[in-house]
Order: C-alpha cells, then sequence, then structure tokens
C-alpha cells in the first residue's frame, strides 16, 4: 500500500503548474505562456490526460499551485481547474493547499472560487511596494493593490504570505527597509524574501549585460539581506529557511517538502517530479506539452535515477538550507549514510570557519554567516574527497 | 620501378604562421588526387588535432605526389619546416632533404621576420627559390607593395612571384610547373654506394620506429642489410615505401627519393636523426654532416592535480618521450604538489604543446609551475652543483657563488624599432655587442642576456615592440655569476615552494609585488581571509590581501526542480578539480604560471 512507503519515496506533495501569465516580467526565468490564453481549456484537458496516468487518485498532505499566474485566468476556468484536481489529488483533512496569486487580479469572485475548493494559504507576489521598484522588475501592480488584496483574501483564506524581491537596480537600503516595514503592517503570517537573480538569457539580465542595468554590490545586497533577517525577526517571524520566514506554526509545509528532499508529484507544463527515487522535468514548452498529454504520451521530457551517494549530497544541499539543517537521525533513515562517514572532514572545515555548526545529537546547520554563503558551503560537499600534498 | 631520378623534385615550403602553408597543401594533394575530394579534411597534413584545432602547424607530415607536365610524371616530395622558433633546429633537418623551397608570403601582410630568416638559411644552402604570393584573391591583397618588398628584404625579382589562392585554388599549377622547371632534379646517382639521411622519426605502435629518410646516394630496398653509421648499428629493411599521404610500400628507394623504413628498431633513442644509413655489406666511406641535437632549455615542474595519478603521468610521459625524443623528464617532489617531474623543454610552445598533449592523450589534470633556466652554483665546500630548480637553492650562507646560463641572442628588426629593443634589452640586464644593418630598413642587433630573462618574456616583447616582424634566435655562450636570490611566496603564512623562483636582486621587490598583486586575481576568495606575501630569505617584500568571500546565495529553489542546482554544484566542484589545496588554501593551476604574467603594472 502506498501509504505505508516513507515520503522521500513516495510522494506526500503535488505541484501543479500554471503556465499563463499577461506578460513576461523582465528577471522571469520560469516555463511560462504569454498571449496564449486560447489555450486553457487545451491545458485543462492535457492536464485531466496528465492525472489520469497516476492510476487512481492519490492522498496527499500538501498541495501547491503555482506559475505562471495561476489567477490570471477567469474565475470560472478556475473553477474547473480545482474540480478536475479535487478528483484526483485529496488534500487529507488538516494539510495544506496553497496557491500563487497576483495582487492585480485576484477579485472577490476568484477568492470566493478558491475557498471554496479548499484553499487554505494564499501567497501574493507583492516583490516590492515601491512604485519604481516594481518598474524595475517590469510588475504590473500598484503598491496600493497588495493591502486591499489581502483584505480581500483575509476575509475568506486564513493564512497570507507575501513575496518580496530585493536587491533591484537602483534599490537603496532605505528603501528595502520601508517595504519590509510596510509587509510587516500587513500582518502576513509568512514571508519570502527573494534577493533578485539575473538569470541568464532573461531581459534583465541583458540590460545588465549591455550596461543598462547596473545590479547592486555584493556589501549592498548583503546589507538588505541582513536587514530583513533582523526586522523580520523582532516582528516575530522565525527565519526557518534562508528566503522564508514565518510566524510560529505557519511554516510552508508544502515547500519544506522539497528542502526535506522527500518524493512529490509534478503537474503541468515544465513540472519537476521526485518519486521512487526518480527525478523527471515534463516538457517546458506549451506546444511540447499539449501534443504529449493529450496524445497520450509521457509528458517528461527527462528523468535520472540518482545513485545514493549522490541522493544523499543532494539531500545536505537542500537540508542545509533549513534552520534545523541535516538531522543526523533522519538523514541515516532516509539515505542510509552516516553524516559524519560521508562528509565529516568538510563539516569540520566549516565549523572551524564559523560558517556551520554542529552538535553530535542534532546534525548540522548553517551560522547566520553560512546563510551569506550557503551556495559555496553547500558545494564544497560536492567536492571530491580534499586532494592534499603530504 | 623505381622514377629517374631526374623526374624527382624535393621541396619544402616556408611560411609564417597563418600565410596558408597547409592550404597550399591541401590543394596539391586534390590537383593531382593524392586524394580525392570525398575523403579530403582541411590542413589534411597537420598530424595532430592540436595542430588543427589552433590552426598552427608545427610539422606537417611528409607527402609524395604525382604531377604530370610536359608529358612527363614528376615525382614530388613535400617536406615541411617547422615554422616556430622552439623548433628551429628541425628547418635545418628539412632544407638538408631538398632542393628547393617554396617561399610563401601573404599578400596583405607581406614579409615576415621569421620567413626572412628561414628563407635566408635556404639560400646559404644554395637551395632554389620559388616565391609564391599567397591569398592574392582577398580584396585587400597588395601585390604592388609587398612584392617590391620581396625584392628589397630577400632579393627576389618581381617577375619570378607566382600569384596565387590556396583557397581559391589559384596559381596552384603554375605553382606546381614552377617546382618541376625551376627546382633542380636531384644529383645523386643509383651507382653508387647507398648514403640516406634521417631527417625525422617517429613510433607507430604496430610498426615500431618508422625512420623517414631522404635517399642521397646509391638505393635502399626491403631485405637489405643496412648500417646507422653513428654507432655502426646494423639492421634489415622489413618494410618501407612513400607518404601518398597514406604511407604506402615500395620495393626500392633511389638516390632523390623520399620514404621510410621499418627494420625493428625498438626505440627513438636507436635512432639518431642527422644519422647516415648506408649499406651494410657495402658501405659508403664519408656519412653525411649530421645536425646539432636540441638540448632542453627551459625547465618547470609538473605535478598531476591528483597525487594518485603519479605513475599514470609516469607512463604518460614515457609514451610521449617515444615520439619526441627532444624533452627530458626526471622525478622530483615538492613540499607543496607533492611527486611530480622535472621536464626540460626546447622552449615556451614546446612546453605549452608537451603539456596539452599529456591533458588530452591521458585524462590527466596537471599543475604546471613557473619555467626556469639551469643555474650553476658554487657552496662554501667548493662543490659546482646545478639548480634546475628553485627548491634546491641552500641558504645563503652556503652559496659562494651563483651563477646563470648567459645567451647571445641575435635580433632581426626593423631599424625603426632598435630604440625599443635596446631599452627592452637594458631593462634585462643585457649586454650590447654589435649591430649590423642588412638594408636601410632592417638590422640584425646582437646582446649577450641572461637566459633566464629571455624565457621570462623576452620573444613576447620583442613581438610587441616590432609589431610582429623581430625574430630572435639565441644560442647559449655559458655561465657567469651574478647577484641572485630565491624570491619565495607565502600564501596564508605558508610558504608554497612550486611558487618560489630565482631573480636578480635588484629585480626582487618589482617581480615580488608584481607577482602576489597577480595572485590575489587567481585565487578565488574564501570563506576566510587570505594573505600574500613575498620574501626573500626572512624578509617580506610585498603583501597583498584576499578578502573572505561575504555573499553567495541563491535565493529560490525552483519548485522542486532541483536536478539543475545539484548539476551546477556538481560542475562547480568539476572546476575545483584543477586545483590544488595548500593548507586551507585552493590554488588553481594558472596561478603557478603568475610569476610568467607579462603585463606592466598599472
Amino acid at each position: 500500500m502506498a501509504s505505508s512507503r516513507p515520503p522521500w519515496i513516495w510522494p506526500t506533495a503535488a505541484y501543479v503548474h500554471i503556465p499563463f501569465c499577461a506578460f513576461r516580467c523582465g528577471y522571469c526565468d520560469f516555463a511560462i505562456a504569454v498571449g496564449k490564453d486560447d489555450r486553457q481549456d487545451e491545458y485543462l484537458r492535457a492536464l485531466e490526460a496528465e492525472l489520469t496516468r497516476l492510476g487512481s487518485p492519490q492522498r496527499i498532505q500538501t498541495l501547491s499551485l503555482g506559475g505562471g499566474t495561476p489567477t490570471h485566468l477567469s474565475a470560472d476556468w478556475l473553477d474547473r481547474l480545482l474540480i478536475l484536481l479535487s478528483r484526483w489529488l485529496i488534500v487529507e483533512p488538516g494539510g495544506e493547499f496553497s496557491i500563487e496569486a497576483n495582487p492585480a487580479n485576484l477579485d472577490d469572485e476568484k477568492i470566493r472560487v478558491l475557498a471554496d475548493h479548499g484553499v487554505t494559504r494564499v501567497s501574493l507576489g507583492s516583490q516590492s511596494f515601491d512604485r519604481n521598484v516594481l518598474r524595475v522588475l517590469d510588475r504590473d501592480h500598484a503598491p496600493e493593490d497588495v493591502p486591499r488584496a489581502v483584505e480581500r483574501v483575509r476575509r475568506r483564506i486564513a493564512t497570507i504570505s507575501l513575496d518580496l524581491i530585493f536587491g533591484a537596480p537602483g534599490q537603496t537600503l532605505e528603501q528595502w527597509r520601508a517595504d519590509l516595514r510596510q509587509a510587516r503592517s500587513l500582518e502576513p503570517q509568512h514571508l519570502s524574501t527573494y534577493g533578485l537573480t539575473y538569470e541568464t538569457g532573461t531581459p534583465l539580465w541583458k540590460r545588465a549585460e549591455r550596461g543598462e542595468v547596473n545590479p547592486l554590490s555584493e556589501d549592498d545586497e548583503l546589507s538588505m539581506y541582513e536587514t530583513a533577517i533582523d526586522m523580520l525577526g523582532e516582528a516575530g517571524f522565525e527565519h526557518y529557511e534562508i528566503s522564508n520566514f514565518a510566524k510560529p506554526g505557519y511554516r510552508s509545509r508544502h515547500n519544506s517538502v522539497y528542502w526535506a528532499n522527500h518524493a512529490h508529484f509534478g503537474l503541468g507544463m515544465g513540472a519537476a517530479k521526485y518519486a521512487e527515487g526518480v527525478r523527471s522535468l515534463n516538457v517546458r514548452s506549451l506546444e511540447g506539452y499539449l501534443t504529449r498529454a493529450l496524445s497520450g504520451q509521457p509528458t517528461e521530457f527527462q528523468s535520472e535515477t540518482l545513485p545514493p551517494h549522490e541522493r544523499a549530497l543532494e539531500t545536505i544541499g537542500q537540508n542545509l538550507r533549513r534552520a534545523e539543517g541535516v538531522v543526523h537521525s533522519e538523514f541515516q533513515e532516509q539515505t542510509g549514510f552516516d553524516l559524519q562517514t560521508l562528509v565529516g572532514p568538510a563539516i569540520a572545515r566549516h565549523v572551524g570557519w564559523g560558517t556551520l555548526e554542529a552538535d553530535d545529537d542534532a546534525g548540522v546547520r548553517l551560522t547566520r554567516r553560512g546563510r551569506c554563503v550557503a551556495d559555496s558551503v553547500i558545494q564544497d560537499f560536492w567536492k571530491p574527497p580534499a586532494e592534499r600534498a603530504t | 620501378m623505381a622514377t629517374d631520378p631526374k623526374l624527382i623534385r624535393n621541396f619544402s615550403i616556408i611560411a609564417h604562421i597563418d600565410h596558408g602553408k597547409s592550404t597550399l597543401a591541401d590543394q596539391f594533394l586534390l590537383k593531382t588526387k593524392a586524394i580525392s575530394p570525398r575523403d579530403f579534411q582541411a590542413q589534411h597534413l597537420d598530424s595532430m588535432d592540436l595542430e588543427r584545432e589552433r590552426g598552427i602547424t608545427i610539422r606537417m607530415h611528409p607527402v609524395t605526389i604525382y604531377y604530370e607536365t610536359h608529358r612527363k610524371k614528376y615525382e614530388l616530395n613535400l617536406i615541411d619546416t617547422p615554422g616556430h622558433v622552439d623548433f628551429g633546429y628541425e628547418v635545418s633537418r628539412s632544407l638538408a632533404a631538398c632542393e628547393g623551397v617554396i617561399l610563401l608570403v601573404d599578400a596583405f601582410q607581406g614579409v615576415q621576420a621569421q620567413t626572412v630568416a628561414t628563407a635566408y638559411l635556404a639560400m646559404e644552402s644554395d637551395l632554389t627559390i620559388v616565391p609564391v604570393l599567397n591569398k592574392i584573391d582577398l580584396p585587400i591583397a597588395r601585390p604592388d607593395v609587398i612584392i617590391p618588398e620581396m625584392e628589397q628584404a630577400l632579393g627576389i625579382k618581381p617577375d619570378e612571384v607566382i600569384r596565387a589562392s590556396g583557397k581559391a585554388g589559384i596559381g596552384i599549377e603554375e605553382v606546381l610547373d614552377a617546382i618541376v622547371e625551376r627546382i633542380p632534379a636531384p644529383s645523386g646517382s643509383v651507382d653508387n654506394p647507398a648514403k640516406a639521411l634521417v631527417y625525422n622519426s617517429h613510433f607507430d605502435t604496430f610498426k615500431g620506429v618508422v625512420v623517414y629518410v631522404r635517399v642521397m646516394e646509391g638505393r635502399l630496398h626491403k631485405g637489405q642489410k643496412i648500417k646507422l653509421m653513428r654507432h655502426n648499428t646494423e639492421y634489415e629493411i622489413q618494410d618501407m615505401g612513400q607518404f601518398r599521404p597514406a604511407m604506402t610500400t615500395v620495393n626500392e628507394l633511389i638516390a632523390g627519393q623520399v620514404g621510410y623504413f621499418v627494420a625493428h628498431i625498438k626505440t627513438l633513442g636507436d635512432v639518431h636523426i642527422g644519422d647516415t644509413v648506408t649499406d651494410a655489406f657495402n658501405p659508403t666511406t664519408e656519412p653525411l654532416a649530421g645536425y646539432k641535437e636540441p638540448k632542453p632549455m627551459v625547465f618547470s615542474g609538473l605535478y598531476p592535480v591528483n597525487n594518485n595519478d603519479f605513475e599514470t603521468l609516469r607512463e604518460a610521459l614515457g609514451k610521449l618521450k617515444l615520439n619526441d625524443s627532444s624533452f627530458t623528464y626526471l622525478p622530483e617532489s615538492s613540499e607543496g604538489l607533492g611527486f611530480g617531474f622535472r621536464c626540460g623543454f626546447l622552449g615556451m610552445l614546446h612546453r605549452e604543446i608537451i603539456q596539452q598533449r599529456l591533458e588530452r592523450e591521458s585524462n590527466l589534470d596537471l599543475v604546471q609551475t613557473a619555467p626556469n633556466v639551469t643555474y650553476e652554483l658554487l657552496n662554501r665546500h667548493g662543490q659546482t652543483i646545478m639548480i634546475d630548480n628553485p627548491q634546491k637553492v641552500p641558504d645563503s650562507g652556503q652559496i659562494e657563488e651563483f651563477r646563470e646560463p648567459i645567451g647571445k641572442i641575435s635580433f632581426l628588426v626593423p631599424s625603426e624599432n632598435i630604440g625599443d629593443i635596446m631599452k627592452m634589452c637594458a631593462d634585462r640586464r643585457g649586454t650590447y655587442i654589435r649591430t649590423e644593418y642588412l638594408s636601410p630598413t632592417r638590422a640584425i642587433l646582437v646582446y649577450e642576456i641572461p637566459l633566464a630573462e629571455v624565457i621570462y618574456d623576452l620573444y613576447d616583447k620583442l613581438k610587441s615592440a616590432t609589431h610582429g616582424y623581430g625574430t630572435m634566435d639565441y644560442e647559449i655562450i655559458g655561465y657567469r655569476p651574478a647577484d641572485l636570490v630565491r624570491l619565495d611566496i607565502l600564501v596564508h603564512g605558508k610558504r608554497v615552494d612550486a611558487l618560489s623562483t630565482i631573480v636578480h636582486r635588484a629585480f626582487a621587490d618589482t617581480r615580488g609585488r608584481k607577482l602576489v598583486k597577480k595572485l590575489r586575481g587567481e585565487i578565488d576568495r574564501h570563506m576566510f581571509e587570505i594573505a600574500l606575501q613575498a620574501a626573500v630569505g626572512s624578509r617580506i617584500i610585498a603583501r597583498e590581501t584576499i578578502a573572505a568571500l561575504r555573499k553567495n546565495v541563491t535565493a529560490k529553489c525552483y519548485g522542486g526542480d532541483i536536478t539543475r542546482k545539484r548539476k551546477l554544484w556538481a560542475k562547480q566542484a568539476e572546476g575545483k578539480k584543477r586545483m590544488k589545496q595548500i593548507g586551507q588554501v585552493e590554488i588553481p593551476q594558472e596561478a603557478f604560471l603568475a610569476v610568467l604574467d607579462t603585463s606592466e603594472e598599472k
């Protein structure tokens, strides 16, 4: 029976990707579909075809809808989508059902549909409360849309999370502090603060390459990050993951599945899935996805099964993003490796440098300084055993 | 059936890099149908992938082609000359096997100094010169300027210059006709006792040593008992043939012909380039004049990045040595780098090529230390010791006299650059000897300069001072005492012996400052601050600091798509394989060559 298998083997979580967007923001490199709203019915049929391949309805703890802009299409379409999902993905009582939403187009009718179908958590893409920053990021909503959306959602859905972006070109530390104050004042239970990344190939990246926009200095980005940690900490938020903050009891349970390196379903264009040790990825183009799904072909274009050693290293990389880090007992059970035996010397090095802290019983986690250089720390675990001259 | 010697022509192509030597040779092959267009691969005769990739030709394969003109079928043998100063010793080898040369000049770039030097060598050997102006089809071609330049620099008669394009296939037949008409047939006689010049060899896994010969007198045939005159060693010819361009068996090679033979010779060391082959029973009395053996001039340490690869490196060096007897290697060890080899090379390009071939053919990651020359040292006990590695320099108290090798350098430069060259030599502790004018616009400048300064950056500086027109040649004239010191580098408080160099005391401060500055750019930021120091003895002469890494964190994980992130980690980890960990610091391979950086201080 499926449910008896451990959560890193058989999914207890599902992600559904809704690619439709009004336009592409300059920094975005997600799998999205712009100007393709006329394919919305086909997309539902394709999702249905992909869901059918699950064989039977799946009981899950968390369901997450992301995009794209899941709230871009009409309330009626949302209704049909959620009806379809409820036939195949059954969120257990007490589970988390989360959706990403754009403050600009989340009207009362859409909120009603979401609430009626059991959505428990709305994550609003507020990004900033500064008009100039929103313009640099190409966002189509105004600062005042966010408080209105928060107020409307709160009447029907209990948990609200706000997304913020820092490090936009031209953004000052003062502007960022104002963003954080504004966000706090709206009293969300959860906040995500993402440092802007110049993803290769995006319009923003090209503008930076051409010198039309100037990325902030490393020191400026660092002070913004540390400011977020301090200001949100003071306001009673736990810094439970590198980019995420929550009031006690309100961590994102769905994202915690990724950070635990547990299994999850992934449905829709470009979605990633991880089940029974196999990682796979759906095709990232709308046409490709529709064609494959509707003709009954597998929608995955790549899949791989990692050897146990790499799976263990990958787990370290994911776990370290969490406040609790890698927990010895959990790690041993999940990967079959003893953490100390696997990467003892690397841990010792980083403890020496003050980037990791370790205690024998619980496990290993990033220090505050370690969080600022997390990628370098994690990458260090992938190195072949240190080559040292005698 | 052997060809009549009157119908044989042996020639070489002299050309500057990029002037189209390989493309012209390709056209010869196509025009004479030596290869079909179907099998054709551009730069067909460039033997190494490395050459094709870099578009440079160190040495082409020899090739025999057949060309019909004047109702006769001629046998043309192309024996190439290497185009780089490192391999200059090979030029004379090839020329000795020819009666003429094609002098190939780019119709836009014009006569280059390297070409002039080789052309003079050909003239001194009384070879016929067939001048060819290549790339004539280019819109930027300027024959009106370049042909008078050829006349001025080399005494070429303008009406003898053939206008051609290897790329467009223009003038190819004219060049082939000129080879037949202008270059004399070989002069040897089939009736004399056999006498053949060994001008090259290579090792073939299946055949053993393949000896490249030009028969000067008599004939060589299959089954013949032959003698290599240098050591009076006797062999029997098992197989022989010509390069057409594939190795093609023939029964005999007669006076004037070029080809190869195989005779159960086990190692390349048994065959001396320049040796004379003769008949064991009816030997010639006079061997041919041989060549000078090339001596390694530049030394550097080669270390496997992974210490477990030491034996693999030894095997790889052994294998390479089979095909290139001009480099040497001896095991050595370094505190910082572990076990490796001290290797000797003909010059800097040779060194670079050997390293790339090692990495490519053996799949080894290597760290190479900065090159140095061999020093001579007289210690307090009156013993003279040779120092081919800065690590072997004893404490200053032990040194009675430190001596360095001196090179006599001849520069061939445009007269307008003489001032720059003299300044360059003065900066490198050079002693002026003399100037000779070849023409109002060209001069030979002779200097004596410490060899260490020559390998450091002299060639590059000459090239930039003369816009590529200058060339140089050098010979070692002996050792002279000098005020030399060992310059040490400390990384994070630890001396890295592989970064030590030997420098003149007067230059120690400048070099030390430059070196640590350069190292700062080569070493990535770490989790902690790293101090870089230069020291002579216990005196610190320069210091730089690499600040600790402050921020490197990806904000978002992509809806569970962690594959992409994992691949990035794995790729970055792969990149670190080319680093050596010394203490807690990871030092990339490039850093060990930082001492070679010749950029000026800002």
